[in-house]
């Protein structure tokens, strides 16, 4: 153990995790190597790099990744915003809160994958209905949490704002949002990350030209597993990336909350 | 038959090794305490007073130097020293009853059953064996945290700030309890406080710990009669004794330490 | 109940009434076909017929069993896998890595690979969604062994216990709230799971109605799919509270007090 410990910070926090993923190739490559499975099933490592760059060299896996992308930002924007509209709506408001609570709350039970056959009887197999079936999954976590994060704010710090007077507009820019910021910057990071996983959940049930989850459904149709394989990997690098993007907005835009934790 | 519950602390030496720093938390720590005394220690906050105790119940690994009961070299935690930390510590999800039942092995047996009766009488909690932690006060809980740790007989009792959390006027009360246990059960105490009239109240012996590296500077008899009188010329003697270990018999200066 | 009380009730009634009602003057007006929006009585009678013929009920038995076995499988192994990572330390450091990586890959991106090997049967279904089921509960049963207080091991420790009564006196019951949220996420998980695996692979299931309803344009059906998955997954949910009642009553009271 003391040979660890000498290691610089970097290595010796990485050290063990890295022990299991050498672990985890090693059993792959020794699984394929003496074919326990027939390719078909579990292709080789190798196999998996080679399929990678194919993809990579004939612009297939950046057309997907990228229309997929395309997607997301459409149907991010559109439930987030109204999430953020309806959710500080309701956050300030009592009355808009007894409005519209109680439908929300019956909306939200749904699974959202169940919204999927109602979403293509209603607009299509187009881009509508992929845009919509994420600006839905990416609403409801924005509304939640700008709700709750506006409700959260003490009421002791809307008193300061009373007892110097502050306008309602002064009240809302200076004490609730602020307040509410790292609880709004965390939905983001929810839906962000529900909007990745929307988006291939849509893209395998309605067929489009290009994109991740496209690629994938071909990937089982055609049985290529090195391909299916290079999805999973690409699809889960992109959700660290989402997690570790937003997760360092959060702790930016919360730093003043540090001194609670 | 002799009694049990001599400790002997000698040379006692406990150091702390970060990355690049070499920490002595305490230092030539030398201590005997007889079986069935009363002994406190006192001392600012960071003098490592609770390190010490830590050591002793056997919750802290790595010393230097020797920690022997009746003889015995410590290893790790043991039955016979009982312990109570400042927080009571007592199991949310668990009753009172099971509670104080913890140290035994088979609580449920009527054997076990009768102990800890017997010592929720001891500390004035009969009819309190079904209630919850939550539904007690601040005193009540540590009333709990003191017959769970008599529960198993343990030779040795080790109290950690018990009453630090109370308020002054439990807190008085519970001086008269916790004296009434001892005298009752007859065992050997080691409290540590940074409360002065507490100390004096309670204990036979009072070790004034000085901080940095923690060590002893001075150890205090205190040589009065029993139930002691807080407002009694002895006993503001021996508490001018003490504050003066601390410079502070005029004033109190106060800063912050972590 | 006071009357004001019950006008702010009603009030949480207007919009859904408005939607409704407009939803009603749309459909019967033609403004929108009764295709794509059938009349809200309409759905009230495909929900009785289907109800009645038995089809309604058989699905969904379907869909149920499934969800029963992946989250039956998928929590138990999530319970041992955050135990394990959570109680000892080397299998934290070797293990925790591993499968915060896998976490973070969505359950969907698994599907081709779980279809090549399992085919698009019974075990795609169960194996699929107790993958999903298995992440929540290994996470919250994580977290929940990570945080039992140090203060309350103490104790037990003072008293010589053995690892193993220890887990069960203090890490256990300290845990347990967490891990009953792990039961609950994963549980609603799972319930999703389910539908999309029965909209991607054929075979009985709610999801599976809905999806030949929606190739139909059968819109009633499809929206009785949503309104059943809905109160489905709200029971069910609400099953997990009663649950979480009975083995938490020291904690609730403590919360209001």
């Amino acid at each position: 153990m003391s040979s660890i410990a000498n290691l610089p910070a970097v290595i010796r926090n990485r050290y063990h995790g890295f022990i299991s993923f050498l672990f985890l190739l090693g059993l792959w490559s020794a699984a394929s190597h003496y074919n326990l499975f027939s390719r078909e099933y579990l292709p080789t490592p190798v196999a998996v790099v080679t399929a990678f760059i194919r993809l990579l060299s004939s612009g297939q896996l950046c057309i997907s990744l990228g229309s997929s992308l395309l997607r997301i930002i459409a149907g991010f924007f559109v439930g987030t915003s109204l999430g953020f509209v309806f959710g500080a709506a309701m956050g300030v408001s009592q009355t808009m809160e007894k409005l519209f609570a109680p439908l929300f709350n019956a909306l939200r039970q749904v699974p959202v994958i169940g919204w999927i056959p109602l979403i293509i009887v209603w607009c299509g197999i187009a881009e509508t209905s992929k845009i919509t079936f994420i600006a839905i999954g990416a609403f409801f976590p924005i509304l939640i949490s700008t709700f709750e994060g506006i409700r959260s704010v003490s009421p002791s710090y809307v008193d300061v704002a009373r007892v110097f007077e502050y306008s309602r507009f002064k009240l809302l820019s200076t004490i609730v949002l602020p307040g509410a910021l790292p609880g709004i910057v965390s939905g983001i990071r929810l839906s962000m990350g529900t909007s990745w996983l929307l988006v291939v959940w849509a893209e395998i049930n309605t067929r489009s030209a290009a994109g991740i989850g496209d690629l994938l459904t071909r990937s089982s149709e055609g049985k290529k597993a090195d391909v299916a394989f290079v999805c999973i990997i690409v699809i889960g690098i992109v959700a660290c990336l989402i997690n570790e993007l937003f997760g360092q907005l959060e702790t930016r835009l919360s730093s003043w909350r540090k001194s609670y934790r | 038959m002799e009694r049990l519950g001599t400790l002997e602390v000698k040379h006692l030496q406990k150091r702390y090794r970060t990355r690049n720093d070499d920490l002595t938390v305490l230092d030539d720590i030398n201590l005997t305490v007889q079986p069935g005394e009363f002994i406190s220690i006192i001392g600012s906050s960071g003098c490592g007073k609770t390190t010490f105790l830590r050591l002793v119940v056997g919750l802290e690994k790595g010393y230097e130097g020797e920690i022997l009961l009746d003889g015995q070299k410590l290893n790790g935690p043991s039955l016979k020293r009982g312990v109570v930390f400042q927080d009571h510590r007592l199991l949310p999800w668990f009753s009172i009853e099971k509670n104080v039942g913890l140290g035994l092995k088979h609580p449920k047996s009527a054997e076990s059953r009768k102990t800890i009766q017997e010592h929720l009488e001891l500390v004035g909690l009969k009819g309190f064996e079904k209630h919850y932690p939550h539904q007690l006060s601040g005193g009540m809980s540590q009333r709990a945290a003191i017959a769970r740790a008599l529960v198993n007989r343990p030779e040795i009792l080790l109290l950690d700030e018990p009453l630090g959390a109370l308020d002054a006027l439990t807190r008085m009360y519970m001086h008269q309890e916790l004296e009434r246990i001892w005298k009752q059960e007859g065992i050997t105490m080691i409290m540590i406080t940074h409360d002065v009239d507490e100390a004096i109240v309670l204990s036979d012996k009072i070790v004034v710990m000085s901080s940095r590296p923690g060590t002893i500077k001075k150890i205090i008899p205190v040589p009065l009669a029993r139930p002691r009188d807080r407002a009694s010329y002895d006993f503001v003697k021996i508490k001018e004794e003490v504050l003066e270990e601390f410079q502070l018999h005029t004033d109190y200066p106060f800063t912050y330490t972590i | 109940m006071k009357i004001h009380v019950f006008f702010s009730r009603l009030l949480g009634l207007l919009i859904p009434l408005f939607l409704v009602a407009s939803w009603h003057y749309l459909s019967v007006h033609e403004v929108v076909p009764t295709t794509l929006l059938p009349l809200p009585s309409v759905l009230f009678d495909t929900w009785w017929d289907m109800q009645k013929s038995g089809e309604l009920l058989l699905n969904m038995k379907m869909s149920l069993l499934r969800v029963g076995g992946g989250f039956l499988v998928g929590a138990s192994v999530g319970f041992l896998l955050g135990t394990v990572m959570g109680v000892w330390k080397p299998v934290e450091l070797y293990l925790y890595p591993v499968f915060n990586f896998f976490r973070q890959v969505p359950v969907v991106a698994w599907i081709p690979f779980l279809l090549i090997w399992l085919g698009i049967g019974e075990w795609f279904k169960i194996v699929f969604i107790s993958c999903g089921a298995i992440i929540p509960m290994a996470l919250k049963t994580f977290e929940g062994i990570r945080g039992v207080p140090t203060s309350y091991l103490e104790v037990v420790r003072a008293f010589e216990y053995g690892k193993f009564r220890m887990f069960r006196t203090v890490i256990l019951p300290s845990a347990l709230p967490s891990i009953l949220t792990g039961l609950r996420i994963s549980l609603s998980e799972a319930w999703m799971l389910v539908i999309g695996a029965e909209l991607v692979a054929a075979g009985e299931g709610i999801g599976n109605v809905m999806i030949i309803a929606r190739r139909l344009f059968q819109t009633d059906v499809v929206l009785v799919g949503v309104v059943v998955i809905a109160v489905t997954g709200f029971i069910m949910d609400k099953l997990l509270d009663l649950l979480e009642t009975r083995f938490l009553g020291w904690r609730r009271i403590q919360n209001v007090q």
